[in-house]
């Protein structure tokens, strides 16, 4: 049993990685970007794509699938600021766009990666004497490396410019920050982080499949909003801790409900019903404690 | 006396090792992609195979099923559920998760059985199609469709055909590697083959409709997408005149004729190998096993439609009509 819990913080770290990059669009920016499903593959294939034919080394695949989401993210910036599409529409063309793409990138529309090396292979062999810990310690150097990355970068003169630009955009378009660019900034940078974790759950499940983007923006804004709710702040550095922590809850729940399911006899087919549940309880419990703390303190 | 003894000793090793195997029932996760009427029918398969041959349900194996209702990232987290729960077999249905469960059992020695897969030497599950010594602790049944025979048997209906249209999804990793064999087969069947995608359900009545006036004859494989929204093939085939051919008989009732193999069959092969393997023959002992597939089902009614009479050779072949919204099965001799 333990052995699950390590594969499910595993899987809320990887997956992490993208609920922060939807953070990045749809907290700080305010600006709801769909591309995320197709971007999430654009990773993917990428890094199948040099692992299976150009025989490169992992690792190394992954900032280079950072840059390919970046030009996604580009994309849909472009549609969005320069040509006057709205938000949600050049999300959806980048990301309608990208099925195509992400299909040429691959040649194919399923790459297996189960004979090249892999990071966590690598990984596995390399940091051996952690035993089962080993890919959990690497995927959770990798996710907290890329969290306070991010913290720092919202702290500096551009991420304070980032974030005023989804609070106000008329009061520091007034201050002489050009918001469409930091628009534009923030779609790169986003969907960067999701093709990164793209490309890291490629090489974590042993394959690539032009399928696999299907759902990142739903569990991608589950985590946000689930942090945004355990974790009540203003302050950058806890609220992409809440994040992952969003991320890490939804993950726990599939498994949760993978295990324990049939135990009190659900079926195979009701398991989106159960893991959606258990998000539920996980958000209604500290509220409904919050509430009767609340009234106590009234008397 | 000597005799009686040594017969009660086997009797009580007879009878506790009985206990011990009710006591302790095999534990067999089976995994599937998403719920679809034929990966049901697989799953379904696998178990009234296993049942038929013995195992009782509860009694003798236990069964964990699980679908990853469509979601890549559970596939994993089912084949990671199925190894911390230390499954004795796992039966993964479909592409994606046979490759999810072959990740997660890396180095183990539980057999994998996959079904439901079209190419498991192009998704990497086997080393080789005919040589199973590298299997590790894998093998199985792939659903390969006999594509050329399916070109040939519509060029049989008919000398015109000459141009086959198939619709289907590039996004779908068996359709890609089947519209791929049509079209290296094509040549040598003397046809030419135009495709047309449709990447979603709902783009499939362009793509069928975009086809009418250009071919001779309609063809499509196990497409799920396309499978989905059947019914506009058909339509977009009678509005053309021409015959549609369906790569599975389940379908019958929305083609001009089908032919192929029913899934539950399938699963009764899976089940097979399932019980092969629990038998005692290891998993790099047994080659990629391809799913037979003969049966030829004509609808005259569609046929009607249209105003196509089958001839004469495809009649004989047929194992089943659907005639007047029937189906008429051909008696076994």
């Amino acid at each position: 049993m333990a052995a699950l819990w390590i594969h499910a913080v595993e899987q809320g770290l990887a997956y992490g990685i993208a609920a922060l990059g939807v953070f990045l669009t749809y907290r700080i920016l305010k600006f709801p970007d769909l591309t995320v499903d197709g971007s999430f593959v654009t990773g993917a294939a990428i890094a199948s794509i040099l692992l299976v034919q150009y025989g490169v080394d992992p690792f190394t695949v992954l900032p280079i699938a950072f840059v390919a989401g970046g030009i996604a993210g580009l994309i849909t910036g472009f549609l969005n600021t320069r040509l006057g599409i709205t938000d949600l529409l050049a999300g959806v063309l980048t990301m309608i766009m990208l099925y195509s793409i992400n299909l040429r990138i691959m040649g194919r529309p399923n790459l297996s990666l189960l004979r090249v090396p892999t990071v966590t292979r690598v990984v596995d062999a390399v940091w051996s004497p952690l035993g089962s810990l080993a890919i959990l310690a690497f995927i959770a150097i990798l996710t907290l490396a890329i969290k306070v990355l991010l913290d720092v970068f919202l702290q500096t003169e551009v991420g304070f410019a980032l974030r005023a630009t989804g609070d106000s955009e008329p009061m520091i378009t007034a201050q002489g920050v050009n918001t469409k660019t930091m628009k534009i900034l923030g779609l790169v940078v986003s969907n960067g982080l999701v093709a990164l974790s793209g490309a890291l759950v490629a090489q974590y499940s042993g394959f690539a499949d032009v399928g696999m983007g299907l759902g990142t923006i739903v569990t991608g804004l589950a985590a946000v909003i689930i942090g945004g709710t355990l974790i009540r702040s203003s302050r950058v550095g806890w609220m992409t801790l809440g994040v992952l922590l969003g991320s890490l809850v939804y993950r726990v729940a599939v498994i949760l409900a993978l295990r324990y399911g049939y135990v009190i006899g659900f079926q195979a087919s009701d398991l989106k019903l159960i893991t959606s549940l258990l998000v539920i309880l996980a958000l209604v419990v500290p509220y409904l404690r919050e509430r009767r703390l609340r009234k106590v303190s009234a008397c | 006396m000597k005799r009686f003894i040594a017969v009660v000793l086997l009797s009580l090793v007879v009878v506790s090792v009985g206990f011990s195997a009710a006591s302790a029932p095999l534990r067999i996760g089976i995994c599937k992609i998403i719920e679809h009427p034929a990966l049901d029918a697989v799953e379904q398969g696998v178990i009234d195979a296993l049942t038929a041959a013995g195992y009782e349900e509860g009694v003798d194996v236990e069964y964990l099923i699980a679908s990853a209702q469509g979601d890549f990232s559970t596939a994993i987290a089912i084949a990671q559920n199925f190894k911390a729960q230390n499954v004795d077999l796992v039966v993964a249905i479909a592409t994606p998760t046979a490759q999810a469960a072959v990740e997660v059992f890396r180095g183990s020695d539980t057999p994998i059985i996959y079904g439901a897969v079209t190419d498991p030497v192009g998704a990497e599950l086997v080393p080789s199609a005919t040589d199973p010594s590298g299997n590790e602790n894998v093998t199985g049944v792939s659903d390969m469709v006999p594509v050329e025979a399916h070109l040939r048997l519509l060029k049989e209906l008919s000398p015109d055909i000459n141009t086959i249209g198939i619709v289907y999804n590039p996004g779908e990793a068996n359709s890609a590697i089947l519209t791929e064999m049509a079209l290296a087969a094509a040549p040598s069947v003397g046809v030419t083959i135009v495709t047309a995608t449709a990447d979603t359900t709902a783009n499939v009545p362009l793509a069928a409709q975009s086809l009418v006036g250009r071919v001779d004859a309609f063809y499509v494989t196990t497409d799920n997408t396309v499978v989905s929204a059947i019914d506009s093939v058909l339509a977009a085939s009678e509005e053309a005149g021409v015959p549609f051919l369906m790569a599975d008989p389940t379908s019958l009732a929305q083609a001009t004729l089908a032919a192929g193999f029913d899934y539950y069959e399938h699963g009764l092969t899976v089940g097979q190998i399932v019980l092969d393997v629990l038998s005692g023959v290891g998993t790099d002992e047994i080659p990629v096993t391809y799913q037979p597939s003969a049966e030829v089902h004509l609808n005259l009614d569609a046929a009607e439609r249209i105003g196509f009479v089958f001839p004469a050779s495809v009649v004989d072949q047929a194992s089943a009509i659907l005639y007047g919204g029937i189906i008429w099965e051909r008696q076994s001799p």
